[in-house]
């Protein structure tokens, strides 16, 4: 019971949002800026910070009456100034075939020039803003759909929204707008929201709606963790930008990822929503907490700070310390060979040997054919294999067909309880989690074993090996 | 009943007792439905919804018709809506239009009471039902910003809400409480300064972040 009070004390509430962080951090003016978002985009631009682009705005039903409808490009979105939570907001992918002033949206229905006007009516009389207060309306630029996002969002443009306080990116989730959100990337109305380590850029957890832990995209086997996200550093740096110009202390940013023009503020949000933490699993409030008392200048050093207090797991600390990575038992490794051709196989991590060794038709698929036909046609019948005549054999070996056998690097001699035996040795690239290593690796008949590879502790300088990966 | 002697001037100076005794529950419900807010994370619409339909059931002959009218009002609401979207109006024309018909629902309702001898219900004084009236624009403004389903689950609190502060209200311990020491209703003053500060987690929230809690 105690241990669930102190726990819940990492968590942000509604109460402490309000009370210390939105009530001193967030200012009017400020507050006034994230609202209107034709101004902040004005600001942002103005900055060199990547908005879409405004194509034009409709401030009374006189402009509506004169607006040029023609003047509209083929796909656009339309929204209001002041609107909250996606309402309002219609966008249109093309223009209908042999048709001037026939839209088409997202779900193929079409859009007359006769609706268009409809809808700026309706958003000039305020119908999206609580209060009912009059509002404007405003054409910009459709963002287009980045291929990655493509199998995992329904209609509608993925987005990613990031918490920044004092100059520190504190947590990020990727949201992603589903059926049941027709379209909108908000949580509330049913959309998912990915966790995102802050220091890669990859998702971890998620969250359907408001409080459902996933897995997987809903109705298919899409995995939701693990997607790398591109342009990671340009967006943290982003977030921390637009912290800086709109001087709202405590910021959610929300940014989508553009086909062309890479990561585009989409808004600004002065009452950033607390399900985030939902979909990271962890709390903000021991992050505020953490990010208050230092110092910050520059938008580099707040991006570094956020990606060493709250990126990664423990493993990836580790790697950081030791300047080692972590790997598993068994890994997958791709091998380089002769003339280039890679291949990927399975391998046994194998501290307990101490070189590496492959199959004999893994190697010879690598380039390696000629070399170990000839190597199995020169006699070994004549050593006797035995720790003390080790260096006598290679040696004597070597001598004799270093030159002629092509690719021959060096010969191996195993000892083991299964029965010695003379092996060839090759040189090879080898790719392990992403780390490069050349490698002399001895060739042998594996294809009884279960990995065509092992690699042994000579190839394992660079890595710390866990047995529950 | 003892009553304190600021009481025995208001009723010397001709104000009822039951005028009093309203009065000064109104910081005490006021209090309540702060707490609730703050710290329990019940929401209703606001403070001032719950507040009165606290008085209007207090003021009708009997909670059940009270509910009964209350629950006509949100549900006709919610008719409406539905009616009402194809036409796109603006927003107060909308309203308007609910209210006309919320009104004659009303009116439906207190015919058939008096159809099935129910005479409390067409028995209920006017104000309590216009008051409950007017709360149908707090539902359609939630409608409209957070959906119908935030809506109706913020109508069902502040009825709860508001059958609390009912029970609270009609506490006839309470009552003599007040009656003996009324200056009482002072002390919700440093309550409220103490909920007005408070930044825990309301009692909702640790339900909302339990699955967080199982993963730190």
């Amino acid at each position: 019971m105690f241990e669930f009070f102190r726990l819940s004390r990492q968590i942000l509430g509604m109460n402490a949002r309000n009370l210390k962080y939105i009530r001193p951090f967030n200012l009017s003016r400020a507050k006034k800026l994230a609202d209107n978002k034709l101004l902040s985009k004005k600001i942002l631009a103005k900055n060199n910070i990547s908005v879409p682009k405004l194509i034009a705005k409709i401030r009374t039903v006189e402009e509506l009456e004169n607006f040029d409808w023609q003047s509209l490009p083929e796909g656009f979105a339309l929204k209001p100034n002041r609107g909250f939570g996606g309402e309002g907001i219609l966008v249109v992918y093309g223009k209908k075939k042999n048709s001037d002033n026939i839209w088409i949206k997202a779900d193929r229905s079409s859009v007359t020039v006769e609706d268009l006007k409809t809808h700026v009516r309706n958003i000039l009389d305020g119908s999206f803003s609580l209060s009912g207060t009059p509002d404007i309306a405003f054409f910009e630029e459709r963002l287009q759909l980045l291929k990655l996002f493509k199998p995992y969002s329904y209609k509608g443009i993925p987005d990613i929204r990031v918490i920044v306080f004092n100059k520190v990116p504190l947590m990020a989730m990727l949201r992603l707008p589903t059926k049941s959100s027709s379209g909108k990337a908000n949580l509330q109305q049913g959309a998912i929201g990915v966790g995102i380590d802050i220091a890669t850029g990859t998702t971890t957890t998620a969250v359907l709606g408001k409080n459902k832990i996933i897995e997987y995209v809903p109705g298919t086997r899409l995995l939701l963790s693990g997607i790398k996200l591109p342009y990671w550093n340009d967006i943290l740096k982003l977030a921390v930008r637009a912290q800086e110009i709109s001087g709202l202390g405590f910021l959610g940013a929300d940014i989508a990822i553009d086909k062309v023009n890479g990561p585009t503020i989409i808004e600004l949000n002065a009452r950033p929503g607390l399900s985030i933490q939902v979909a990271n699993l962890a709390g903000l409030k021991e992050r505020l907490e953490k990010a208050a008392g230092i110092k910050i200048k520059t938008a580099e050093k707040g991006i570094r700070v956020g990606k060493d207090l709250f990126g990664g797991e423990i493993e990836e600390e580790l790697e950081e310390i030791s300047g080692r990575k972590v790997i598993g038992t068994v890994e997958k490794v791709k091998l380089i060979g002769k003339d280039g051709k890679e291949i990927e196989v399975e391998a046994k991590i194998d501290t307990g040997a101490y070189s590496t060794s492959i199959d004999t038709e893994l190697a010879k698929e690598l380039g390696f054919e000629k070399t170990l036909n000839d190597f199995e046609n020169i006699s070994l019948t004549g050593y006797i294999i035995n720790p003390e005549n080790e260096s006598f054999i290679k040696k004597d070996i070597l001598e004799k067909h270093k030159e002629s056998i092509p690719d021959l690097d060096d010969i191996a001699i195993i000892f083991s309880a299964s029965g010695s035996s003379i092996r060839p040795v090759v040189a090879l690239e080898l790719i392990l989690d992403e780390t490069k290593l050349f490698s002399k690796v001895n060739v042998t008949k594996r294809n009884d074993l279960k990995y065509p590879m092992i690699i042994g502790k000579r190839s394992l300088s660079k890595f710390l090996i866990d047995v529950n990966k | 009943m003892n009553t304190s002697p600021i009481i025995d001037f208001f009723l010397g100076q001709g104000v009822p007792f039951t005028t009093v005794i309203l009065i000064l529950m109104l910081p005490i419900i006021a209090t309540f439905i702060a707490f609730l807010r703050q710290v329990v994370g019940i929401k209703a619409f606001g403070i001032y919804a719950p507040l009165i339909v606290t008085f209007a059931f207090l003021a009708t002959n009997g909670l059940k018709y009270g509910i009964a009218i209350f629950v006509t009002v949100i549900f006709s609401g919610m008719l409406m809506r539905f009616v009402l979207k194809p036409f796109r109006l603006l927003y107060l024309p909308r309203v308007a239009i609910m209210l006309t018909a919320v009104a004659i629902l009303i009116l439906g309702i207190l015919v058939i009471g008096g159809e099935f001898k129910r005479t409390g219900l067409a028995a209920v004084s006017i104000f309590p039902i216009l008051i409950m009236i007017t709360i149908v624009e707090k539902f359609v403004a939630v409608q409209i910003e957070k959906g119908d389903k935030a809506a109706i689950v913020l109508a069902i609190e502040t009825l709860v809400i508001s059958i609390l502060g009912f029970f609270i209200a009609s506490s006839s311990t309470l009552i003599h409480f007040l009656a003996l020491y009324p200056w009482a209703v002072l002390f919700t003053i440093p309550i409220n300064i103490m909920l007005g500060k408070w930044t825990g987690l309301r009692v909702s929230e640790y339900f909302r972040f339990r699955k967080i809690m199982k993963n730190l």
